[in-house]
């Protein structure tokens, strides 16, 4: 192999080769230009790689098993007070507790997906214009980051069947990270944290929904709550509806405004059959909802583009 | 979608219902309301006036004109007539017409509602001419763009004096705002009349369409004279009905009409009388209707008669838009052809060469329906977002475009005489029945109805209902195109009754299973913020060039096709990087010592997909330590390290690096890896390499460990890794320092202290690692305390001890 020094030498050479290009036939100089640039990369990589190769020999060992370096001090904890938990991720904390002591297993959403549970699962016809209403990322493989936690409705409901067949209720929750193919500014995030919930009983009711929802909000803000509905459209439930709260008195409600928390609605019957489930036996609700919109009202912040930015003023706000 | 109050109001009975508590129902039942415009006054002292005399002002472009308002304006000087002076810069004015004057003291609509109304008065014009208020054209009356010259009323029933907000039927409106996707399902509501039909039945009335809309063949009949053949592909023309007319527009005057406020009002531009026809068509019933030019038509294809031919376009195949714009069709594309010459793009937008203009004679007027699926995709290819289109991709229903097209005939007979109709369909589809029972309804939505309830709130929004004891058999309009099984019919008697009328009841609750890597992930970040780390969250996509910065493969990583930017074009690999990418600012900021950590999937690769063929992903845990002072960090992020698995009794041990396809930016001179057994790699841990972490600006020495959550949780975890006994008899505490080679393993060291101590209760600590300066050897140095459990040691055990553990080496 050649030493760095042969190489930078062969790659001034080369350099002086251009000014040559000049006396060269019009037409073949565009392809003389060419084969010089090849022939630098080739050299410059190789430049490249003897230093890495060099720095390399250069680094010294050290102790993998030892606790500190030689003569070097014991390491310290950083103090405490440096420390801080992010606000999101706390927030998916408080709320799974509160699921789980409601009864909720809890499972998480994964981040790439495909068609299938996307959309095909949860009764969008294909090529359905409803489906644009996501503006889902692609992969070349045509797998999809996914656009809501509801990505997990078919996987969920199949692993929790069995229950079913025990005559017990499938309740779970399913808190993930999503994505959505808009701009970003201080009010959307084409990155952001939703939670699902899924239930299926022989019996279970619209009116138990809203009583499920109602139950939710109100641990979350500590106070009775009045709830209203708008109808809403998903092509996975049926009835679908839009759920909202009064404004909590935590975040200055005066029992004047009103708070869209999330979408919901009964489980179509395709869905559930898609996950093996009879329709005509089991009945079931379903809902999801953003997460950045609870941290966003908790602490009363202006910009969502805070949450993924890693910036440590941001940050430390959150010491735990 | 915008929607006139005033229009949707038509036919309701409205009786002590406020127009707020309309629209909190409507947002309840219907839809969500976005937003709602007052239009309340807009109109206010604007009033019909005659020009009784104009003159024109040589050398400007003004006219001096007297108007007569019936004497309603007040503060305005008048003549010995009772006119008022009004100067006028319209070259249309002339005495005997009927205008619309903005009197003093008006807002100028155009300007209401805007930051900076603007408030008419008396000018003084040339210094001498007084003017009070303006003769208004349609852009300052903020019906359309229209600046050429003031509007003109129609005798016939404009009268001189009375309001202009009166003469058409009241102007004080409030527009309501319809988010359109949220109305995706619903193609019926995007007519004024299935708008309406939703209230109603919101409202607990009985919505009865007019018969017209059922039985449109009334009194029409064909010119046997005129042909026109119609061929479609049913898939993506489900129906076709056209009629062709003869025009009478020749000495039509275009006066302002209601049509044109009702137009403005929602949301669009007038154009012509027979556009805005349609238009008005397409707000009132939803169905889009498109005009062509018959003879241009007929040209275009080199046909006697024309020959429409609906059909998908073939690759290669261009079309000139009614805008001027040329665009290449595609295979998804719908066009309507004349003689299989493209011109129209379905659904879309009409084509340059049959476009209506003032020396058209005769008209074929198209009412048709498309594939919804294929529009959908044109929509996207061209980019065409009209209010047609709009419509179209929710899927208008077929049954209403011979209906829709005989009412436009019925409203333009003025201007248009229909000669003959064309139809495609000939029988209509047999209706969709659906049937279910009342305990279903109930049953799904913790409800008590009677059938009679479920019947009376269905037949308000004519479906034909009937009941059979518990049965109810549902026959369902041909415009709800959205219901088809038992769930949306439930989903009906909910909605137009209430959901907020159903009692709210808690199911009981089951206990939730533990969930074990959640709770996993709870205490790791616990663990680390409490001593002083700080959790980060970085996007899953990552740049390809920062990939390439810390050595990973970006063809091992998931590449987004419609990525927002290039920084954003992979899925990560693993976490680290991001972390180093966010770490120069954080210094820049100040905080000069930090630890950042984050918990998220990874999605190389090479890890393949699981056995549903989709992407297994990683759940992985990064951590980095970065120190402005350019130190190395291996040793602090092993503290960090040690102590995490420590507190969660997880047995493991530190071994020499061993690179991967994915974290290949540690230095295997200064890195490990972290087993469990023999074979489970939980992680790595190690400082990042100096070139790369020159390349983040990062000083030298930054350390960072990663750890695979799924692998943690499967490894086993000991009772406890520490003994928590203490002794009942008394411990000895004795310093130890042992001299050894220089590329002796501390491990191996400690490992051997603890063999001797085994049979003891005993805690270790190590107190420094020190070698003299060009000594082949080093010290390491402890502190111990150790014990008998079972009595007090004596010092020649101690002795023995001690003897035991200096003569390791």
């Amino acid at each position: 192999m050649a030493t760095i020094q042969e190489l930078k030498n062969e790659l001034k050479k080369l350099n002086a080769e251009y000014a040559k290009i000049k006396d060269l036939p019009a037409d073949q100089r565009a392809d003389f230009g060419k084969q010089l640039n090849i022939k630098k990369q080739q050299i410059n990589a190789e430049i490249a790689a003897a230093e890495a190769a060099a720095e390399q020999e250069d680094v010294a060992p050290l102790d993998i098993s030892a606790p500190c370096d030689i003569n070097g001090e014991l390491p310290q904890f950083l103090t405490a007070d440096f420390g801080s938990k992010h606000p999101l991720m706390t927030e998916l904390d408080r709320v799974i507790a509160i699921y789980q002591s409601m009864g909720f297993d809890i499972a998480e959403s994964v981040q790439l997906d495909d068609e299938y549970h996307m959309f095909d699962s949860l009764n969008f016809a294909k090529g359905h214009p409803a489906r644009d209403g996501y503006d889902t990322f692609r992969t070349e493989e045509g797998f999809i980051p996914p656009a809501h936690t509801s990505t997990m409705q078919n996987r969920v409901l199949k692993a929790n069947a069995h229950k079913l067949a025990e005559g017990k209720a499938i309740a779970v929750a399913v808190p993930g990270r999503v994505y959505r193919n808009e701009d970003v500014d201080a009010t959307h995030e084409h990155t952001f944290y939703q939670c699902e919930g899924v239930y299926v009983s022989e019996d279970c009711t619209l009116g138990n929904m809203l009583a499920i929802l109602r139950e939710f909000f109100e641990k979350y803000y500590g106070q009775k709550l009045n709830i209203k509905t708008q109808p809403g459209y998903f092509p996975f439930t049926e009835p679908s509806l839009e759920f909202l709260i009064e404004k909590p008195k935590s975040l200055g409600g005066k029992g004047d405004g009103w708070l869209e928390m999330l979408g919901c609605g009964m489980i179509h019957p395709n869905v559930l059959k898609e996950a093996g489930i009879d329709p005509t036996k089991y009945q079931g609700f379903a809902w999801g909802g953003g997460i950045d919109r609870l941290v966003m009202l908790r602490y009363g912040l202006n910009d969502v583009r805070n949450f993924e930015s890693a910036k440590l003023d941001f940050l430390k706000e959150f010491a735990c | 979608m915008l929607i006139s109050m005033n229009w949707l109001k038509g036919g309701l009975q409205l009786d002590g219902i406020s127009d707020e508590e309309l629209v909190k129902l409507i947002g309840a039942r219907l839809v969500e309301v976005e937003g709602v415009t007052d239009q309340t006054g807009k109109y206010d002292k604007i009033y019909v006036v005659e020009v009784k005399y104009g003159e024109k002002i040589p050398d400007t472009h003004l006219t001096l004109c007297k108007v007569d308002d019936g004497g309603i304006a007040k503060d305005v000087e008048r003549d010995e007539k009772g006119y008022v002076q009004v100067m006028c810069g319209a070259p249309n004015v002339y005495e005997g017409m009927l205008a619309a004057w903005i009197a003093p003291g008006a807002i100028v609509p155009q300007t209401f509602g805007t930051d900076e109304p603007f408030k008419i008065g008396m000018r003084k014009m040339f210094g001498k001419y007084d003017s009070y208020g303006m003769m208004a054209g349609a852009d300052e009356l903020d019906f359309g763009d229209d600046h050429t010259g003031i509007v003109e009323l129609d005798p016939v029933w404009a009268k001189p004096g009375k309001t202009l907000s009166a003469t058409f039927g009241g102007l004080d409106d409030k527009i309501l705002d319809i988010e359109n996707k949220s109305l995706t399902h619903r193609p019926d509501t995007f007519g004024i009349l299935g708008f309406r039909r939703e209230v109603a039945g919101i409202l607990g009335q009985k919505h009865v369409t007019e018969d017209w809309y059922f039985n449109p063949e009334q009194n029409f009949k064909n010119d046997p004279k005129v042909k026109l053949d119609i061929e479609i592909d049913e898939k993506l023309c489900p129906r076709y009905t056209a009629i062709v007319f003869e025009s009478n527009l020749d000495g039509v005057k275009r006066y302002l009409d209601f049509e044109s406020t009702m137009l403005a009002r929602s949301g669009m531009r007038p154009v012509n009388m027979i556009v805005d026809a349609t238009n008005m068509m397409m707000l009132a019933f939803g169905q889009p209707l498109h005009a062509f030019d018959y003879d241009k038509f007929v040209k275009v294809g080199g046909t006697k008669h024309p020959k429409i031919i609906v059909r998908a376009a073939k690759e290669g195949e261009t079309l000139e838009l009614l805008d001027g714009t040329t665009v290449e069709l595609n295979t998804d594309d719908i066009i309507i052809t004349s003689n299989n010459v493209p011109v129209a793009l379905a659904g879309a937008m009409g084509g340059a060469s049959t476009a209506i203009d003032d020396k058209t004679k005769r008209v074929i007027l198209e009412s048709a329906t498309f594939s919804l699926y294929n529009l959908r995709k044109t929509q996207m290819a061209h980019g065409i977002f009209s209010e047609a289109i709009t419509r179209f991709t929710k899927g208008q229903p077929a049954g209403q475009t011979k209906a829709v097209a005989l009412r436009f005939a019925d409203k333009v007979r003025k201007y248009l005489k229909p000669l003959a109709l064309f139809d495609t369909q000939t029988t209509p589809p047999k209706p969709i029945e659906v049937s279910l029972t009342l305990t279903q309804i109930n049953n799904l939505l913790g409800t008590d109805f009677t059938a009679e309830d479920v019947k009376k709130t269905l037949e308000n929004v004519e479906f034909q209902v009937k009941l059979d004891g518990d049965k109810i058999d549902v026959t369902v309009p041909f415009w709800r195109t959205d219901i088809h099984i038992a769930e949306d019919i439930i989903e009906e008697v909910g909605r137009l009754t209430g959901f907020d009328n159903i009692n709210p009841v808690l199911p009981l609750h089951a206990t939730a299973d533990p969930n074990p890597l959640y709770e996993l992930k709870t205490q790791l970040r616990n663990h680390l913020s409490a001593r002083g780390a700080n959790e980060v969250l970085t996007y899953s996509f990552i740049h390809g060039g920062l990939m390439q910065k810390v050595g990973q493969n970006p063809d091992n990583a998931y590449k987004i096709v419609n990525s927002i930017s290039p920084d954003l074009q992979y899925v990560r690999q693993s976490i680290v990087p991001s972390l180093l990418d966010k770490s120069y600012g954080n210094l820049r900021a100040g905080h000069d010592r930090f630890a950042l950590y984050e918990y998220n999937q990874v999605y190389p690769r090479d890890l393949g997909t699981d056995n549903e063929n989709v992407p297994r992903g990683r759940h992985e845990l990064g951590f980095l330590f970065v120190d402005q002072a350019g130190k190395s960090n291996y040793y602090i992020a092993k503290k960090y390290l040690e102590s995490l698995l420590d507190s969660l009794n997880i047995q493991y041990t530190i071994e020499p690096f061993v690179a991967d396809s994915v974290h290949t930016y540690y230095e295997p001179k200064r890195s490990a890896i972290i087993k469990a057994g023999e074979d489970v790699i939980l992680g790595c841990i190690g400082e990042i390499q100096g070139r790369i972490s020159r390349g983040f600006k990062l000083p030298a020495g930054v350390a960072a460990f990663e750890l695979n959550l799924i692998a943690l949780l499967k490894t086993e975890r000991a009772a406890n890794t520490k003994d928590f006994r203490l002794s009942d008899y008394p411990s000895v505490s004795r310093d130890l320092t042992l001299t050894v080679p220089v590329d002796t393993s501390y491990a191996k060291i400690e490992s051997a202290i603890r063999t001797v101590l085994a049979d003891y209760i005993y805690s270790l600590r190590p107190t420094s690692i020190y070698q003299a300066d060009g000594a082949e050897t080093k010290n390491l140095s402890f502190h111990l305390e150790f014990a008998a459990p079972d009595k007090t040691l004596t010092k020649d055990e101690i002795q023995g001890i001690m003897k035991q553990l200096e003569a390791i080496k």
